[in-house]
């Protein structure tokens, strides 16, 4: 395991290093000033901006300005946005919480349906409900999220006026901002109409959950139906069978723990896909987290929040993959002793 | 572990979802009841008017959180008293004095309580701040008033004197027949001294238009940039307090955003709808609108060819179908522009000629202008929907088609609405596509701010058209005070417009909203931003319905205390 | 005079073949197979084939329903839009732009990630263990946020959508190449022809990659469908094809705005776009089901 973490250490500190030094280029990159695209000072008088170019070290080399922007990074100084002049940081720390919360009830919708789905149509492999449950899924994985999304809210919320169709509360509601993640800033308020509030928080999250579940629930289907099919043509379970199991015994005992080991590998980088659905979604269902923001900066060319926006968002996703390669490793000592996780 | 409890959480609100249908017991209605939420089309981009011109943002501050010291009243647009109870005009127009009320409050928040009510300090604060390069306050946020330098005010004001507590008189340079009009403008808007005092001692000036201290019906509570605005109801107002406890403004720049959550109830008014038959059809949603003093128009940027010769520009007006425009874009449902004035205002000459669609004549045109071949143009369209323009950017194609009849080939360019208008004032286009909207009823507001030299080299007359003798008559009709004197200067005014066309006018438009019938009271105005002072919310339960209409009567007392 | 064969000899299929054999009796990849034909003539043939401008607009036949309505007018046949353009016709290019342009973008990164990719396969040590790293960085990162972070950079237009997606896709052939041309390197057949002294790349072009064909090709298909997705949904967030272009996803957003009068401007897009995908699905359903049946045997 030590030899393992240190793989994954080596591997994220190279990441962050490609990651940052990415970012770092991108402010030569855009068009304009480079001082400018990396504090996002986009008014700063002549004084200012001997001031900040003091602070970004930019008379040095561009070795020591790229030591700079790390600095700055650790410390929290993403620069401030060029479009509305606020401090990206702090933005990106509001916004990333909405996402995340999205993210993870649409990754456990989507494991929730899509896993027991993938089983039952592999124990029924070659069968009617095999068939369908296999076509439902090509035609899940196949429709575009922006469209879907545009039909539920017309179904969902016009037609038929169970969910609402935008935003992450009704605004009514008047939520401090705690951790970001609105349920549980909800539990920590002292408002008298917390649970009024609360099923209003569900009742908004629902339908871009589930749109976002849709794609990565029909891969869940995929691999619990592969990974289900493989362990019952192992020779554990033929001897469970032999030694006179019912097949109800078997399954639960045996096979799903075994196919489910092999689903966890994957859960890392379908929540890297996951996030990037979420990113469109937030789009369609006005939903105040890091994807609408970064595709808003991405329209009014504000370079310094495209720049902080992808790092922050690259960075976490990277994360979230190295956490569940620890997961399965924990779980799956045979995993420790792959080179490369993917 | 972080994991474990967001499985907890998550379980919890699966399980609330059940209780859902069972949740909207009382506490939530007596919320929902004293709260409306306004789908707005865009983000403030400051909270005080004084700095900006842009429409989005008078509509979400002026009326809402500050007062003037004068303001309109009625259908006929008479000036009645605001924060002045009274005001006294000399003989010879150049000295005007302002008597105060004396029990007008300043908001109470967390940033700020004020110790007293308002005093001539403050309006004299509020005004120097923009006449004084000196004041301390001038060059917080900028240092720009586009609004009072447009309409010189620097050279018209010259000093502004408190005689008592409660007296303020202001010194002109020369008499102004728009004065007042303007002072009573959402520009004009009045802010507190002692909290400039505070804010100068916690070394945070440019809090003050940030977060903001003023008189008006509303309160700012809570502001997330982009997403929504909260205002609380100010509870002191020196007028009777608003009828609603809470007002939200949700931005949603989609217009297929805002047609959906009112559709689905989740904002009760929202601004700009579309699809006026949908909301036509929907039993509980009204669809309401006002005859405001705007024109949209097609403009040229005359210091750049071919637009510098008069003749092409003749010909590219004789050459587009207005008749189509107003049909596709507006949907039949603005009035053809004949001139940049209205056909509302008074000053109206409805015998001014205007340029009939004739391509024939158009191409003759082009041919003695030394353009037989055409040319290739470039036309900037608004990438937002204004009261004056819908969609500039559908109006953009259809004009390139007529063009293309012509021979001209058109580029159809554009860019994010500040950036545009940023560009704009740059005079980086060739051509474009804009509007105005009235700040006042006074003719002036049209011919000034469009078309005057002044105008052009502030940046708000984008065609860069100045002409001497267009310039004389409108000075001339500002200092004179007989109306149908007046009216002859700017018929003579709007004769070389079109003559001269710097600019083609293309429609005049009314300003449409969208509500839920459970709201009530007047919110759109002929000009300048919205107001929700005289809101209320009705939930319909027939005890209540019973109220209302005593509400509704006592309404229009209100504001004329 | 022909020439009579000697020896009985065995003709063996080569890998290509044998997939088509099965992949042939498979009748759902056919249909889809068959579509995704029909799609590609439509592509090339849109300026013949359709019937009006998808640019000009007819200014009298505005937001005219499809035919089937009782308002509907049988020479625009699935309707207009605001400006009075045939939606049949802009669908028809629109094929060409998203479905032409993303076929052309999984050949373009086909042909680049398949040539850098088994060079990377002769590599070993501390370049191949880099290039491994950066590999990993790279696929971890979803391929729209990665087009989205590109296209970010290029800033928005057609052009800039198709290279982003490109450079999206060529890390994962990059990554099919080297693992086949790797996993096909310790065979014995190779091992037989290095011993006659073959060099490397001939080994590599005339051993190695007919074997390998059928897993480039299964990856193509996956790589296509998210070509088509990526593209419109760079379209529909105005990052992709600009203003008057009928790509889907452009057309799909432009449709938004009148979503509550003419809501066939938002379904047919979406309707198109979905079959493109479902096609080319189908296609690479048929290819891996093939592939494993010719593992089985």
């Amino acid at each position: 395991m030590l030899i393992f973490t240190l793989r994954r250490l080596s591997l994220f500190i190279f990441t962050m290093l490609v990651l940052t030094l990415l970012s770092f280029s991108l402010s030569f990159l855009f068009p304009g000033d480079s001082i400018i695209n990396i504090s996002g000072a986009i008014n700063a008088t002549p004084a200012q901006l001997i001031e900040i170019e003091k602070h970004y070290h930019t008379e040095s080399n561009i070795f020591w300005q790229y030591i700079t922007y790390l600095h700055n990074i650790v410390n929290g100084e993403l620069g401030i946005s060029m479009a509305s002049q606020s401090d990206i940081a702090t933005e990106v720390l509001n916004l990333l919480p909405a996402t995340i919360e999205l993210s993870l009830v649409a990754l456990f919708i989507a494991m929730f349906v899509g896993i027991p789905l993938g089983f039952i149509a592999a124990i029924k492999h070659n069968k009617t409900t095999d068939n369908i449950i296999v076509s439902v899924s090509m035609l899940g994985y196949s429709i575009p999220v922006f469209w879907l999304g545009i039909l539920a809210i017309l179904t969902f919320s016009i037609n038929l006026g169970w969910l609402p169709s935008a935003g992450q509360i009704s605004l009514l509601f008047e939520i401090e901002l705690i951790t970001g993640i609105q349920f549980i800033d909800i539990l920590l308020s002292d408002s008298p109409y917390k649970w009024q509030a609360f099923s209003d928080a569900t009742a908004h999250i629902i339908l871009p959950a589930c749109v976002i579940a849709v794609a990565p629930a029909t891969i869940f289907i995929r691999l619990a139906r592969t990974s289900m099919i493989e362990v019952l043509e192992t020779s554990y379970i033929r001897a469970a069978n032999a030694k006179g199991l019912t097949f109800r015994q078997m399954i639960f005992r045996h096979a799903i723990r075994n196919a489910l080991i092999q689903i966890i590998r994957h859960v890392g980088l379908q929540f890297a896909n996951l996030v990037t659905i979420a990113m469109v979604t937030e789009v369609i269902f006005s939903w105040p987290g890091i994807g609408r923001w970064l595709i808003e900066s991405i329209y009014q060319r504000d370079y310094t929040a495209i720049q902080s926006g992808l790092l922050v968002l690259s960075c976490f996703i990277f994360i979230v993959h190295i956490l569940t390669d620890f997961i399965y490793a924990a779980l799956n000592p045979l995993a420790r002793g792959n080179k490369y996780g993917s | 572990m972080t994991l474990m409890n967001k499985i907890k959480v998550n379980l919890l609100a699966c399980l609330s979802l059940f209780a859902l249908s069972a949740c909207y017991d009382e506490s939530t209605v007596s919320l929902d009841e004293h709260s409306v939420i306004y789908c707005a089309e865009g983000s403030p981009e400051t909270f005080n008017p004084q700095l900006v011109t842009s429409g989005t943002t008078i509509d979400a501050t002026s009326n809402q959180l500050y007062d003037r010291l004068l303001s309109y009243q009625g259908k006929e647009n008479t000036l009645t008293p605001a924060i002045a109870k009274a005001w006294h005009v000399t003989k010879n127009g150049k000295k005007i004095t302002f008597y105060l009320r004396k029990n007008v409050a300043f908001h109470q928040t967390e940033y700020f309580t004020p110790s007293r009510f308002l005093n001539a300090d403050d309006i004299i604060f509020s005004f120097n701040r923009i006449l004084n390069k000196n004041h301390p306050f001038h060059y917080v946020s900028g240092g720009d008033y586009p609004f009072f330098q447009n309409i010189e005010f620097n050279s018209l004001v010259e000093k502004i004197e408190k005689i008592n507590d409660h007296t303020v008189r202001f010194h002109l340079t020369h008499p102004d027949n728009s004065f007042l009009a303007n002072l009573a403008t959402d520009y004009a808007v009045i802010l507190s001294a002692e909290y400039a005092e505070q804010l100068s001692k916690q070394q945070r000036k440019s809090n003050i238009d940030t977060d903001p201290i003023g008189t008006g019906p509303f309160k700012l509570k809570e502001y997330r940039i982009g997403s929504f605005i909260r205002y609380y109801r100010h509870e002191q107002y020196w007028r009777e307090p608003v009828k609603i406890e809470q007002l939200v403004f949700d931005i949603t720049p989609s217009n297929t955003g805002r047609l959906t959550k009112l559709l689905a109830k989740e904002c009760d008014i929202s601004a700009y709808p579309i699809a006026h038959n949908k909301i036509g059809e929907n039993k509980s949603l009204t669809l309401e609108s006002i005859t405001a003093l705007n024109v949209g128009y097609f403009g040229f940027n005359i210091k750049k060819p071919p637009f510098d010769n008069k003749l092409v520009r003749q010909a590219v007006s004789y050459a587009i179908n207005k008749k189509v425009l107003l049909d596709t874009v507006y949907k039949g449902k603005a009035v053809l522009a004949k001139s940049i004035l209205p056909n509302t205002s008074w000053a109206f000459d409805d015998t001014i000629p205007t340029h009939e669609f004739n391509p024939v004549l158009a191409k003759s045109l082009l041919n003695t202008a030394g353009f037989p071949q055409g040319f290739t143009m470039d036309l900037w369209a608004m990438p937002v929907q204004r009261p004056y323009n819908p969609n500039a950017i559908t109006m953009a194609k259809l004009i390139q088609a007529d063009l293309n009849d012509i021979g001209i080939k058109v580029n159809i360019v554009s860019y994010e609405w500040n950036t545009f208008l940023n560009r704009l004032k740059l005079g980086e286009h060739q051509s474009f596509l804009l509007g105005w909207s009235a700040d006042h009823p006074d003719p002036d507001n049209f011919f000034s701010p469009m078309l005057s030299c002044s105008a052009s080299n502030t940046g708000s007359n984008t065609t860069f058209w100045c002409n001497q003798e267009y310039d004389d008559i409108i000075q001339k009709a500002l200092q004179t005070t007989d109306l149908s004197q007046r009216k002859k200067f700017y018929s003579q005014a709007m004769k070389i417009i079109e003559e001269e066309i710097p600019l083609i006018p293309i429609a005049h438009s009314k300003r449409y909203q969208a509500r839920n019938k459970e709201i009530t009271g007047d919110i759109l105005a002929a000009f300048g931003g919205i107001n929700f002072y005289h809101i209320d919310k009705n939930k319909k339960t027939p005890l209540s319905a019973k109220s209302n209409n005593a509400v509704k009567v006592a309404q229009p007392n209100v504001g004329e205390n | 005079m022909a020439r009579d064969k000697i020896y009985l000899e065995e003709i063996f299929p080569s890998p290509f073949m044998q997939l088509w054999q099965v992949f042939r009796k498979t009748p759902s990849a056919m249909a889809g197979l068959s579509c995704f034909i029909f799609l590609i003539i439509l592509a090339v043939f849109a300026p013949i084939l359709a019937p009006h401008s998808p640019i000009d607009g007819q200014l009298d036949m505005l937001l005219l329903p499809p035919a089937w309505h009782p308002d509907g007018n049988i020479s625009y046949l699935l309707g207009t839009d605001e400006l009075g353009r045939d939606m049949l016709s802009r669908l028809m290019y629109g094929t060409s732009l998203t479905f032409g342009l993303s076929f052309i973008v999984v050949i373009t990164s086909l042909i680049i990630g398949v040539v850098i990719g088994s060079l990377s396969a002769l590599t070993t040590g501390i370049k191949s263990s880099f290039l491994n790293h950066c590999l990993d960085v790279i696929l971890s990162i979803p391929s729209l946020l990665l087009a989205i972070i590109i296209v970010a950079i290029l800033g928005p237009g057609i052009s800039n959508t198709v290279w982003a997606v490109v450079i999206v896709l060529i890390p994962q052939f990059i990554h099919i190449t080297r693992y086949a041309v790797k996993e096909e390197s310790r065979k014995d057949y190779v091992l037989a022809s290095r011993l006659d002294g073959a060099s490397p790349f001939r080994i590599l072009y005339y051993s190695i990659f007919p074997n390998i064909v059928d897993r480039v090709m299964s990856q193509a298909t996956l790589a296509q469908s998210a070509a088509i997705l990526d593209i419109a949904t760079l379209g529909f967030l105005g990052l992709g094809a600009q203003i008057p272009l009928p790509e889907w996803g452009a057309t799909l957003a432009n449709g938004l705005d009148l979503f509550y009068i003419a809501p066939w401007t938002v379904y047919l897009p979406g309707l198109a776009i979905l079959f493109a995908v479902i096609v080319t699905n189908l296609v690479g359903e048929g290819i891996r089901h093939s592939l494993k049946l010719r593992k089985d045997k």
